[in-house]
């Protein structure tokens, strides 16, 4: 399964992921200038805060949202192995924004969903990783990456 | 993220961009490939680097970090991003005045009109000190009524320059007042560029001139110099002075083609700038410092060119500068000579730097009465390695000649016109719509398809303005006239761009100006300029509009079918 690696060293904390998160995953227009605009406000998927490092779903192999979730909407996709949520689904109860131990879901109360990365399940190749200008983000396999010791 | 597709319409450049690859030498599009993707808060204005706490952003999809460390939110960040902007290109404009005042001032060269060479002198003198209050016979009434009602007459450069850049240090302005200074400060560059042309003619003289461009000009049997960039015209006339003694060609990228008696080809446009150094048979370059790219020092080394500076701290006299610039050519070009001189085989004739007195705008203004024109074009503005080098213009033009919109240029944007015969006046029946082609016969001259009103700097497209609008017995706001910076690129251009709005020419820009960031600050704007000067500033955000498509657009407000943002149209001739 190939996640999303961050190399804290090359992160500068530019927010550039965020934005174009926010711009070509959470807007409705894909385009920065209109997505600004927008009401509700997009919401990235990716969290750059506190310190240089972006931090996003690690789609967990014993995940807990997928546990708390009362009604199936968050769901892991048997060929990716990727955890999503059902967007229609969901009761907005933000039991899975309670329990991740990341703090990367956001409950988003005018849309009444829960919002979290999916790893561009549906894209190439993540948007973030593709435009970060440091490389600091990067598709890697799991297990690659699990044997680099930081 | 957009990748460049197309990188040029011009057939010279594209013939040196294979070559360049092979070489490996990396040119402005594959530097700008690497940039991508482009810092989206920069571009929208959303960004602040002013003190030493930052750099800080205003995330729009964030809630923690909508304002900077001083409380500097969207709005505020965005208008000062214009400022910053304006504030640069009127102090570009100042550079140039005052180099070219220094050089006159001691008297390295003799003016051709003395009396009005002092006058203008001391007009330059009084606007940097105390502001354009003395200049307001030069300019129509109304706008500066205008002008003064808006507060944004310019006082001078403590006053327009020094108090302007401090609302970026701090303070409680709100939007509309950075804005106002803003307008002010690009007011500034409006009046300097007016003197500036006015001091060109006393010192130097006026007149159109035939001349050839792009890069078939260079030569092969002759040593070259390169003038590049802007820098004062004291020392090109002397370099020229210099070079006419050994047989020395001198010619120009991004520089002004016309200094009387002498005439400087312009080899390419801004965004192929490195290129000619491909060719192997330019011998030396003079840089200035506007409109080069600093990339130009490598190439140039690269290809075994000497780079000279047109200016250092330790500054030589224009006379002895000139004199060791073309003896280091005339040598570089005896050592040059085993190297293969590969000179494309593009040139096409331009009838360049005409003046409101060489057209008739008594006819024009007529035309535009009668509706034999539908109105004015005025394309302005150099390449921007965003879009296809010379596309945009070149596709403008040609759909507004032929949907009879008189096509007016200045500057860079005249060169790459140039490029492609529009300036040809041989040619101009090719490309004009009838109502056009009648207009220009009309004016009992050969005129090309696109006017060129000489340097952008040199004040020439205000002036039009304003004889056309005497003539047309109107204020410029109620003519049919729309600007167009198609590939906008230097700070200079949004303080142009502002100008001409501040005029009443409403002003399409591409790419957008960075207030995209700020709906505030973008309706503020639009209300400032639309409620003092009856124009707009036109921004849109669509990167990916193709040129057929902005031209599309522009002329259904030149149709009357479509008002670019309001409804209250001032053109008099509207018909909704």
């Amino acid at each position: 399964m190939k996640v999303l690696m961050v190399d804290k060293d090359k992160c500068t904390g530019c927010h550039q992921c965020e934005l174009w998160c926010g711009t070509e995953i959470g807007s409705t227009s894909k385009e920065l200038a209109k997505a600004i605009h927008e009401t509700p406000q997009p919401v990235p998927r990716v969290y750059v805060e506190g310190k240089p490092f972006a931090l996003q779903c690690r789609h967990c192999e014993e995940a807990p949202c997928l546990d708390a979730c009362p009604n199936g909407t968050m769901r892991r996709d048997p060929e990716t192995g990727l955890v999503y949520v059902n967007e229609p689904t969901c009761i907005a109860c933000w039991m899975c924004v309670m329990v991740c131990p990341f703090g990367i879901i956001d409950p988003s109360p005018s849309l009444k969903v829960a919002v979290k990365c999916d790893r561009c399940r549906n894209m190439g190749y993540p948007i973030c990783a593709e435009i970060c200008p440091t490389g600091a983000l990067s598709l890697a396999e799991r297990k690659d990456y699990r044997k680099k010791k930081f | 993220m957009e990748f460049i597709q197309k990188k040029t319409a011009d057939n010279a450049v594209e013939h040196f961009l294979p070559k360049a690859a092979d070489k490996g030498t990396k040119l402005a599009w594959d530097r700008f490939e690497g940039q991508l993707p482009e810092c989206g808060f920069c571009e929208s204005g959303l960004s602040c680097r002013d003190c030493l706490q930052g750099p800080c952003i205003s995330n729009p999809f964030r809630d923690t970090n909508k304002m900077g460390v001083c409380g500097k939110d969207k709005d505020v960040l965005t208008a000062q991003s214009l400022l910053r902007l304006v504030l640069k290109g009127t102090m570009a404009t100042l550079d140039q005045v005052s180099d070219f005042t220094e050089g006159v001032a001691s008297g390295a060269v003799k003016p051709n009109d003395k009396a009005e060479t002092t006058k203008v002198l001391s007009q330059i003198d009084t606007l940097l000190k105390y502001g354009g209050a003395g200049m307001k016979a030069a300019f129509p009434k109304g706008m500066m009524a205008a002008w003064d009602a808006a507060g944004i007459v310019p006082e001078g450069v403590a006053k327009d320059l020094f108090k302007a850049s401090q609302k970026t240090e701090g303070g409680i302005a709100d939007v509309d007042e950075i804005l106002a200074r803003t307008l002010k400060a690009a007011l500034l560059g409006t009046f300097a560029r007016k003197l500036q042309g006015g001091l060109k003619k006393a010192v130097f003289g006026g007149g159109a001139e035939e001349i050839e461009v792009n890069m078939g000009v260079l030569n092969k049997d002759t040593a070259t110099i390169l003038l590049c960039g802007r820098f004062s015209p004291v020392l090109k006339v002397k370099i020229a002075e210099a070079a006419a003694k050994k047989k020395v060609a001198v010619m120009g990228v991004c520089t002004d083609p016309l200094l009387p008696p002498y005439t400087f080809a312009p080899v390419t446009t801004y965004g192929s700038q490195e290129l000619p150094l491909l060719t192997g048979a330019v011998d030396l370059i003079v840089v200035g410092d506007q409109f080069v790219n600093p990339s130009l020092a490598a190439i140039a080394e690269e290809n075994k060119v000497e780079a000279v500076p047109a200016e250092t701290l330790k500054g030589q006299s224009p006379e002895v500068l000139a004199k060791t610039i073309v003896d280091k050519a005339v040598a570089a070009f005896s050592l040059r000579r085993s190297r293969v001189r590969d000179i494309p085989e593009a040139k096409e004739t331009a009838l360049m730097g005409l003046s409101a007195s060489d057209l008739n705008v008594q006819k024009i203004a007529l035309a535009l009465n009668k509706g034999t024109i539908k109105g004015i074009a005025l394309l302005m503005g150099t390449n921007n390695v965003k879009f296809t080098q010379d596309l945009p213009f070149v596709t403008l033009a040609q759909e507004f000649l032929k949907a009879d919109i008189l096509c007016i240029s200045a500057g860079d944007a005249s060169v790459s016109l140039a490029k492609y015969g529009f300036l040809n006046p041989r040619q101009s029946a090719k490309h004009c719509g009838k109502g056009v082609a009648e207009l220009l016969r009309a004016s009992g001259k050969d005129l090309p398809a696109v006017l060129d009103l000489g340097l952008a700097e040199n004040g020439g497209v205000a002036e039009f303005l304003f004889a056309l609008a005497a003539a047309a017995k109107k204020s410029i706001r109620e003519l049919p006239i729309l600007a167009c910076f198609a590939e906008a690129n230097r700070s200079a251009e949004a303080g142009e761009a502002l100008s001409l709005v501040a005029m009443g020419v409403s002003t399409y820009c591409w790419p957008c100006l960075p207030v995209t960031g700020s709906p505030t600050t973008m309706k503020a704007l639009s209300k400032l300029c639309r409620l003092q000067f009856g124009a707009e500033l036109i921004i849109h955000t669509d990167k990916k509009m193709e040129p057929l498509a902005k031209a599309g657009l522009i002329m259904k407000v030149f149709n009357r079918a479509a008002d670019p943002s309001v409804n209250d149209h001032p053109w008099t001739d509207w018909k909704k």
